[in-house]
């Protein structure tokens, strides 16, 4: 048994037309473009916010603004301590390492755990597991207590280092779950050929997870560049501060929420993130359905 | 293996590697050893408080002028949404790693200070000097003989109506001094009637503390007993209810479900979109309602002050200013701190973003420099503090659990799943239940 | 190829075969050192997780140091009625919400998988969402789409319908924040279009010229091939699910309201345990809440041998 990989080009088309008439084909996107409108909604008002004053923006619900104010965009990038540029350079380091970091760590896991035996794995397994379901309020002390002893406190690295060390297990699960889908007959074959345990994960494996690692940084980016509580807790320098702490900067309840440089603000920082998804999601299908095997 | 594979995956290593050493060698920020990494020999001070941008460089420019006059000292400032900022307060006192000088909540003071977290001051009056501060203001940081925190400034809350809307639709506004609630529910049922609903009279939220706290002040009853029991009455709580469900009824009260639970900034409250005519407001926030608003408010007084059987309203602040027990430089925050209350250089540069400023003195110093939005809410808290008002209590320990109830229940009524008396009696089983604790 | 379809509808658990000892140590080797990251990992974790065990059985006010009171806080768990109707609206939310988000989400997942022209499009747009969830800017939305007088109402009005309140009626909050969790089935999609794609197309291609329908296709090639990434989703969906938090903390502001109809379990426990300064009280209902999520995902493991069919 060997392997191939063939590509397979034009493959959308080619399913698009197999067996259906085009009355089909037009009522589907029909219904995929309706169900669409819904959900670019939020984008659209966020953007139309954006270049709005801020006393029209709850007064004019409007998508297509009756003023445009795009000086939202100038004054809010330099409205906080810092430029703007700041806090998007360091969401960007926290984020790049991050994917690094949980793609690395969280596949060596994931493989011992889906295609290899070893003493203790289902334990091993369930703890994981285990560590998934505990809410993550109670910890937040006590681990805030231990990463000040480490004096960790205003770095990064207590928002990095655990991404080095697969403490996420929801993505070693989703990766397990992907492993445990490949055929069994490719380490076999792999072994026949001579490999090891590890020229396998990183010859066979890892690109035949091509999906699940491209799903892991997609999830990853996005979970990091939204998150807030751990950078706030950890973070006391305003020059060491990520995107959403600098946004909640923009609004508080008790006073004058200049919410025009929020929404402004808040478009420029998930450009990034659909940027990302745009042009990662091509790795998230390319599995091994477009190849063969045989 | 296809061509493509390898290549991609070298691409993708590229990437990889040079977003790490752009990231590196861009911001070596963030890797340090970590820590307050201040110079030697002079002496850091770490000050959190909660609020927005402006307030965040309206409170930097009156540091800068102390700093500037204290060469030893540094100070490192944090600010957040209120929200947050107590969850992480609590997590850096817990730790044991408190800032030197915080903006405490009044409603959380007694849950730190009982713990002996808080300096007390009144064992530092040397460096802090309070004697010019009125009695009843001083003692709102008070927790018996000891003193936990010094007022940032000085609010209360009023009502403020939008004349705009009174003048169209030809209503006038009653007398602040001297109205009494029965005058609020005959004006907000007038609006109502002559704009056919499209705006309504009045709306304030039954399940807010601090309102109903003034009522019950106002029918001879504590809400909280000096001890530190519930002194409100049911028959008082009924009466809440009644009066509220009653304007309902009239229309001169909006529907249940118009005010959602959430978001309580001034451009998004009903005053702002002009839903409604008048409503209830803490006095520092005039500036950004009127503005919000159309700039055309009057601020009115709480109604019954003059025709029930006690005043109601007492002077409040938006938060205390207090000092980590375990602070390692208590004199110089505490020289900080006298700056910012004593001061008038310090309050100059903050405006009223906080409120008044605790030190007459101070206000009447300042009193011409302020832009004329803050005047209206400035005079009327002086004028305020000239009458005899009784003493704002301080919340025990649990009062965040009554919030919450009184919340509930208020919905509850206002849905009419409970009956106001129904809703009273559960009201004061729970808070009774939530101060034993 | 028949009896390759008959194999794959059949779900198989796997059975580790007892090896020679020898063998067994060198394998047990590799085992630990790609776990060896994952170890060291563990000290991070295990360390709070432990602790707030111990916090779990104290009297813990977050500023004085835990005083020991045994059982006292689960105890006092019982006899509380906050706590169960915070139960009641986690328990509603998960088990409508999961399986509705799963099947909307697989619905669309196989649709788009079909090879529709324009994908990569429709397939970014579904996500949105939850790209877009955590963003501040889109609570402040909901607000104004949800309101008393929002958008929603706004279209409802010129078909003559008065709408509710949808996010401060009691009725219907927690409705609300079920149809929001579905509007984000875009996370569950991407997982199960990955997974989809890792269907050999060949198992299609051999079934078609066996004539079997489409149908036939989805029961025997799909559902067996697809079961374990339809595990992982739901196994994810129920954890994250039981521990939701930020939908009802955003759309009530903290509170849980209105009158307790998003009080859900998770935000209730950080109101005892930030708000109200009850840490011990907070751990305890942590550890419960373990348990109730530790009992669901034990029963699915061994549902799963019957449906979920991993390849041998």
């Amino acid at each position: 048994m060997s392997i191939v990989l063939k590509a397979r080009p034009a493959e959308d088309s080619y399913f698009e037309n197999l067996g259906n008439t085009r009355f089909v084909r037009f009522r589907r996107h029909l219904i995929l473009c309706a169900i669409g409108i819904v959900m670019m909604y939020p984008l659209a008002w966020l953007i139309s916010s954006s270049v709005k004053p801020n006393t029209l923006i709850f007064k004019d619900l409007s998508l297509w603004p009756a003023q445009f104010q795009l000086s939202n965009y100038t004054d809010g990038w330099n409205a906080l301590q810092q430029p703007f540029s700041i806090y998007l350079m360091n969401s960007l380091v926290i984020v790049v390492l991050s994917i690094i970091g949980n793609l690395l760590s969280c596949s060596l896991a994931a493989y011992g755990f889906a295609r290899l035996d070893f003493g203790g794995r289902k334990l091993f397994f369930a703890l994981m597991l285990g560590t998934m379901m505990l809410p993550g309020h109670v910890l937040l002390v006590p681990q805030y207590i231990m990463f000040s002893k480490l004096d960790w406190l205003n770095t990064y690295y207590p928002l990095l280092v655990p991404n080095f060390l697969a403490t996420n297990a929801f993505y070693i699960f989703l990766m397990v779950q992907f492993m445990r889908a490949l055929p069994r007959e490719l380490d076999d074959a792999a072994r026949i050929d001579g490999c090891g345990p590890f020229r396998t994960f990183y010859r066979i494996i890892l690109p035949l997870c091509l999906p699940a690692l491209a799903t892991t940084a997609v999830f990853t980016f996005i979970s990091v560049w939204n998150e807030f509580f751990g950078p706030l807790l950890y973070l006391t320098d305003p020059e060491l501060y990520t995107v959403p702490l600098a946004l909640r900067q923009f609004m508080d309840s008790e006073g004058q929420s200049q919410w025009g440089q929020m929404f402004a603000m808040s478009f420029v920082s998930v450009a990034p993130v659909i940027g990302f998804f745009i042009a990662g999601q091509k790795y998230l299908v390319k599995g091994i359905a477009t190849t063969g095997l045989k | 293996m296809s061509q493509s594979t390898p290549s991609r995956r070298n691409l993708l290593k590229a990437v990889g590697v040079s977003a790490l050493g752009l990231g590196l060698t861009a911001c070596g920020r963030g890797f340090g050893g970590g820590g307050d990494s201040s110079e030697s020999g002079t002496v850091q001070l770490n000050m959190v408080w909660w609020g927005d941008a402006t307030r965040a460089q309206k409170t930097q420019a009156a540091l800068d002028i102390f700093l500037q006059e204290n060469p030893g000292i540094t100070t490192k400032t944090e600010y957040q949404d209120s929200g947050p900022y107590k969850d992480k307060l609590a997590t850096r006192f817990a730790a044991g790693n408190a800032p030197d000088l915080v903006a405490m909540r009044t409603d959380s003071l007694r849950e730190y200070a009982d713990r002996g977290s808080l300096l007390d001051l009144n064992k530092h009056t040397d460096q802090l000097n309070l004697t010019a501060l009125p009695p009843n203001i001083r003692n709102i940081g008070a927790v018996g003989e000891q003193l936990y925190g010094v007022p940032s400034g000085l609010n209360t809350i009023g009502f403020v109506v939008n004349k705009t809307i009174t003048d169209k639709y030809g209503v006038p506004i009653p007398d602040g001094d001297t109205w009494a609630w029965k005058d609020l529910a005959a004006f907000a049922k007038e609006i109502s009637a002559k704009s056919g609903k499209k705006v309504y009279g009045t709306g304030f939220e039954a399940g807010t503390l601090a309102n109903m706290v003034v009522f019950t002040r106002q029918r001879g009853e504590d809400f909280f007993t000096d001890d530190g029991r519930l002194g409100v009455s049911e028959a008082t709580v009924t009466a809440w209810f009644e009066m509220i469900e009653k304007m309902r009824a009239e229309g001169g009260f909006p529907p249940a479900g118009f005010f959602d639970n959430i978001g309580s900034s001034s451009s998004e409250s009903p005053l702002a979109k002009g839903t409604l005519a008048c409503q209830i407001i803490p006095t520092n926030n005039f500036l950004s309602y009127n503005k919000d608003a159309g700039g055309n408010l009057a601020l009115l007084r709480i109604p019954g002050e003059s025709t029930e059987r006690r005043r109601g309203q007492t002077i409040d602040t938006p938060h205390l200013w207090s000092v980590s027990a375990k602070s390692k430089h208590p004199a110089e925050t505490l020289k900080l701190l006298d700056f910012l209350v004593n001061d008038a250089r310090a309050s100059k540069a903050t405006g009223t973003t906080r409120g008044v400023p605790v030190n007459p003195n101070v206000t009447k110093e300042i009193a011409s420099t302020l832009a004329l939005d803050d005047q209206v809410a400035t005079d009327y808290l002086t004028k305020l503090q000239t009458e005899k008002l009784l003493r704002s209590s301080s919340n025990p320990p649990g009062a965040s659990a009554i919030a919450a109830s009184l919340k509930t229940i208020a919905t509850e009524v206002e849905f009419k799943r409970q009956t106001p008396a129904a809703g009273a009696k559960a009201f004061v089983a729970a808070g009774q239940k939530a101060l034993a604790r | 190829m028949t009896a390759l379809l008959e194999r794959t509808t059949r779900a198989r658990p796997a059975a580790p075969a007892r090896k020679p000892a020898p063998r067994k140590r060198r394998r047990d080797r590799a085992g630990y050192v790609f776990l060896l990251p994952w170890f060291v990992g563990m000290l991070f974790t295990i360390v709070p997780f432990f602790a707030s065990l111990y916090l779990a059985f104290t009297d813990y006010n977050l500023l004085n140091a835990p005083r020991w009171i045994g059982f006292a806080n689960f105890r006092e768990m019982l006899a509380d009625p906050l706590l169960r109707q915070s139960m009641k609206v986690t328990f509603l939310y998960t088990f409508i919400s999961v399986p509705a988000s799963l099947a909307v989400a697989l619905l669309v997942a196989m649709v788009l998988n079909k090879g529709i022209r324009g994908l990569a499009v429709y397939r970014a747009v579904f996500y949105l969402p939850s790209l877009l969830g955590g963003s501040v800017a889109i609570v402040i939305l909901w607000r104004h789409i949800f309101g008393a007088n929002g958008i929603v109402n706004d279209l409802l009005g010129w078909f003559g319908i008065h709408g509710p309140g949808w996010t401060s009626d009691p009725d219907f909050s927690l409705s609300t924040l079920i149809l929001l969790h579905v509007w984000t089935f875009g996370s569950p999609m991407v997982i199960f279009l990955a997974g989809l794609r890792q269907i050999p197309v060949m198992y299609y291609e051999a079934s078609a010229i066996d004539g079997a329908s489409k149908w036939q296709q989805f029961r025997s090639i799909t559902l067996p091939l697809l079961s374990p990434i339809i595990f992982f989703n739901l196994i994810q969906s129920l954890i994250s699910s039981f521990q939701t938090f930020t939908q009802g903390f955003v759309m009530s502001g903290g509170t849980g309201g209105p009158a307790d109809s998003t009080l859900f379990y998770n935000l209730y426990l950080y109101q005892q345990g930030f708000s109200q300064f009850h840490m011990g009280y907070a751990s305890a209902m942590a550890w419960m809440l373990l348990v109730i999520i530790a009992a669901f995902t034990a029963i699915n493991f061994l549902a799963a041998k019957y449906w979920v069919f991993y390849e041998q």
